[in-house]
């Protein structure tokens, strides 16, 4: 009795000199925490919820061994150099207010203690929010922000995954020339003169006023004439002056760089304006959102968006048709430019964390800076990812590449995308010119 | 000697007032050691630079009753004035700012001249008119960046740098709007026991009584817009500093000028502590609403309709503010 009371003492102090010993969060699972900044209110909350949706689903696909994806994230169940530790998102919302974002990211470093940062879509946002980081050597990985000086600002603790608008817009300038030249899927060549014309319409904030700037130094390059160049306000109540404006130019192209509620509202005043033009072209963002599809519906057969994912790089990509179904299936929807974005960035993390084989900021900034992603790993139609870290542009991904898709109606009535840029991967024969409202 | 007197002079105002302006003033000073987080001190320096906003306003629109909807534009003089200066010829902010001041109230002479001619809605609409009108010549003025604004780049100072108020962390902008915020109190103080003060309140009840006392009303409301606008602008260049990227859509934007507003009529207009009290209470209750319920509870928007209800409630059962019910309660007390 003596030596069992003995036994059951010698055991309890064990256990209570292991519990002073050992920290309590030493046992439980490790987690590496990244701060997710995005506007899940106001005027982008639909582009907001995509994207947290495809951060959501790398994180999920990440920290659960999913044997059917071909991805090396999908092979084990968290980060395998850090003992299997969990990713845990934490996620914000800076509603398109730069100040606000700023204020979130130190919450983020500062209270919550994150590991790195992701976001933000707004390239405004991201300005603020990568300052931040920068002052506070977090790493920040920025998957859907296109404004191009982003990443010549000479910062060293931000990398950006997406290409940005100076080569987006140069991809839609090479369609306008394959168009001259005959070299678009099922459209003969057409004369420079119907296109020559230009009208751009951007909304002024940091993304579109640097796309507007593109617009017209792609232009002059390629010959073409910017009649109108025009910023508006995002989240305009009404665009009627400034269609009128940019219908008075009579152009043979017409430019967009716009918000979800600002593409909606301005294919919406185009119509009732009865605007005529050849091409029309949005830059991505609200243009090729779910909700200015299913609001503008067949308004919108034959108008031009850029992007990095259409759901036709499901169908010829295997790894992008994996994910999809997977993304279909938590949504509903087809992965789009910014939930596959969104998805790439997040992947990017676990990639750099693998490579880092700890949280510490330096190990993470060295990881970065030497990482290399193949693009058979990737959903969006890339080369791979892989940082600059010399040049004029520090932290961009020299890897990236863009497309062009056009809404056509396909045979059973559905609205959808098809690529038409690059030319050799083109899905269907382009719209050409574009049917008159 | 006389008017810092007037300013240090609080004897008019019942104890209890100074007693919780007091314990207020304790917690600020105390605030950044009391272990609060990062968010709760980026919350207070929006309570301080909105407090200042509204002290501002509150010249103008609270004691002269000129309702001005367009303070978002000597915000965006102050911030561009200190950002330009800052990035183009690396002026420190001590030097910025008060150029921005001038910059801004020669400004608010320009535009008040004409302006003050308009009376109730129609002012309040020109006030608007005019900060739009300067928000789209920004964006497309390339010397200040255009639509793009300015970035005071965070690799190229070495905080802390009290010259050019760049810091890393938050508690030394705390301090130095701290120490703004109570000069701004002192000299409301002044103002509102000042000969200019008495004027105003005079033309906000009759403008033609006070003309026929022979008050100059055109020029003393020029004067108080002045008075407003140095507020603003000061603050404007501290917004710079302490988030380094300014765009105008961002700093001046009608949002803006709606809340300054908003922020003295809900705390009540016409009273020293009424901008400070709105502040206190919308600024944090945006910033935790938001927080708690939208990002933790995922109720993403509930923030914003708690926050319209609660101004739509104030507004209809005391349209002077906090500070009016807080008087009502007193008088019905006292009979």
């Amino acid at each position: 009795m003596k030596k069992v009371l003995k036994c059951t003492l010698f055991v309890l102090g064990l256990v209570l000199i292991l519990g002073l010993i050992v920290p309590s969060g030493a046992l439980a699972e490790r987690v590496i925490k990244i701060g997710v900044i995005y506007p899940l209110t106001g005027g982008a909350a639909a582009a907001g919820r995509e994207l947290r949706a495809g951060a959501e689903l790398a994180a999920e696909i990440a920290n659960t061994a999913m044997t059917t994806i071909d991805m090396s994230m999908a092979r084990n169940a968290g980060i395998k150099s850090l003992g299997g530790a969990k990713i845990k998102l934490i996620f914000k919302d800076h509603e398109g207010n730069p100040t606000l974002g700023a204020d979130l990211a130190k919450k983020l470093i500062l209270d919550d203690k994150v590991d790195g940062i992701l976001g933000c879509y707004f390239s405004s946002v991201t300005k603020t929010v990568s300052a931040v980081a920068e002052q506070h050597g977090i790493p920040m990985i920025n998957g859907t922000s296109t404004s191009p000086p982003l990443t010549q600002r000479g910062f060293k603790w931000f990398w950006r995954t997406t290409p940005h608008d100076k080569w987006f817009t140069k991809d839609l300038f090479e369609l306008l020339k394959g168009l001259t030249e005959g070299k678009v899927k099922g459209v003969k060549a057409v004369a420079k003169k119907d296109l020559i014309n230009i009208a751009s319409a951007c909304e002024k904030t940091e993304w579109g006023s640097n796309v507007s700037l593109m617009i017209q130094s792609w232009a002059k390059e390629y010959g073409y004439n910017v009649r109108k160049s025009m910023l508006y306000a995002k989240e305009s109540p009404d665009l009627s002056s400034e269609v009128r404006s940019l219908k008075a130019a009579r152009p043979g192209v017409m430019l967009f760089a716009s918000y979800t509620s600002d593409a909606i509202l301005m294919v919406k005043t185009l119509k009732a304006q009865k605007v005529k033009t050849n091409v029309i072209w949005g830059q991505d963002a609200g243009f090729e959102k779910p909700e200015f599809r299913n609001t503008l519906r067949d308004s919108i057969v034959g108008i031009l968006t850029r992007t990095v994912f259409l759901p036709k790089v499901a169908e010829l990509k295997k790894v992008a048709g994996q994910v999809n179904a997977l993304y279909k299936l938590k949504t509903g929807n087809d992965l789009g430019g910014a939930s596959a974005r969104a998805f790439t960035g997040l992947q990017t993390w676990v990639h750099v964390l693998e490579k880092a084989a700890s949280t510490k900021p330096t190990d993470i900034q060295r990881a970065a800076n030497a990482i290399y992603i193949p693009g058979d790993e990737l959903v969006v139609p890339w080369a791979g990812i892989k940082f600059s870290t010399s040049g004029d542009e520090i932290g961009q991904n020299v890897l990236g590449g863009g497309l062009i898709g056009q809404y056509q109606k396909g045979p059973d009535g559905k609205i959808g995308l098809e690529i038409v840029y690059p030319f050799d991967v083109a899905s269907a024969n382009m719209i050409y010119p574009f049917q008159q409202f | 000697m006389e008017a810092l007197k007037n300013a240090l002079d609080f004897s008019d105002f019942p104890r209890i007032d100074l007693t919780v302006a007091g314990l207020v003033l304790i917690f600020l000073l105390a605030f950044p050691v009391l272990g609060f987080s990062s968010f709760a001190m980026a919350t207070m320096i929006q309570f301080l630079m909105f407090s200042l906003y509204g002290m501002g306003w509150n010249t103008i629109g609270g004691y002269g009753g000129q309702v001005d909807l367009g303070k978002a534009q000597y915000v965006g003089i102050g911030a561009y004035t200190t950002a330009v200066m800052l990035i183009r010829w690396d002026i420190p902010f001590w030097v910025s700012m008060p150029v921005g001041v001038c910059l801004a109230v020669g400004w608010s002479f320009i535009i008040g001249y004409p302006l003050f001619r308009l009376k109730g809605h129609y002012f309040a609409i020109a006030t608007i008119a005019t900060s739009l009108v300067l928000k789209d010549l920004f964006e497309v003025w390339n010397f200040v960046g255009a639509a793009r604004g300015l970035e005071i780049s965070p690799i190229k100072f070495h905080p802390p740098d009290f010259l050019h108020l760049i810091f890393k962390e938050d508690v030394y902008y705390f301090y130095i709007l701290l120490g703004f915020f109570l000069l701004g109190i002192f000299y409301i103080n002044w103002f509102r026991k000042s000969r200019l003060g008495f004027q105003l309140r005079c033309i906000k009840d009759n403008e033609d009584v006070a003309r026929s006392l022979g008050i100059n009303v055109h020029w003393a409301k020029i004067k108080t817009y002045a008075i407003a606008t140095s507020f603003v602008s000061v603050v404007g260049s501290f917004h710079a500093c302490y988030i380094k990227n300014i765009e105008p859509e961002d700093t001046m934007s009608l949002t803006i000028s709606i809340l300054i507003a908003l922020m003295a009529m809900l705390g009540g207009a016409g009273s020293l502590w009424g901008p400070i009290i709105g502040a206190g209470i919308l600024i944090p209750l945006k910033s935790y609403l938001k927080e708690w319920l939208g990002a933790t509870v995922g109720l993403v928007g509930i923030d914003i309709i708690i926050y319209a209800l609660i101004i739509m409630l104030v507004s209809a059962f005391e349209p002077r503010g906090v500070w009016g019910i807080i008087e009502k309660l007193r008088r019905r007390k006292r009979n």
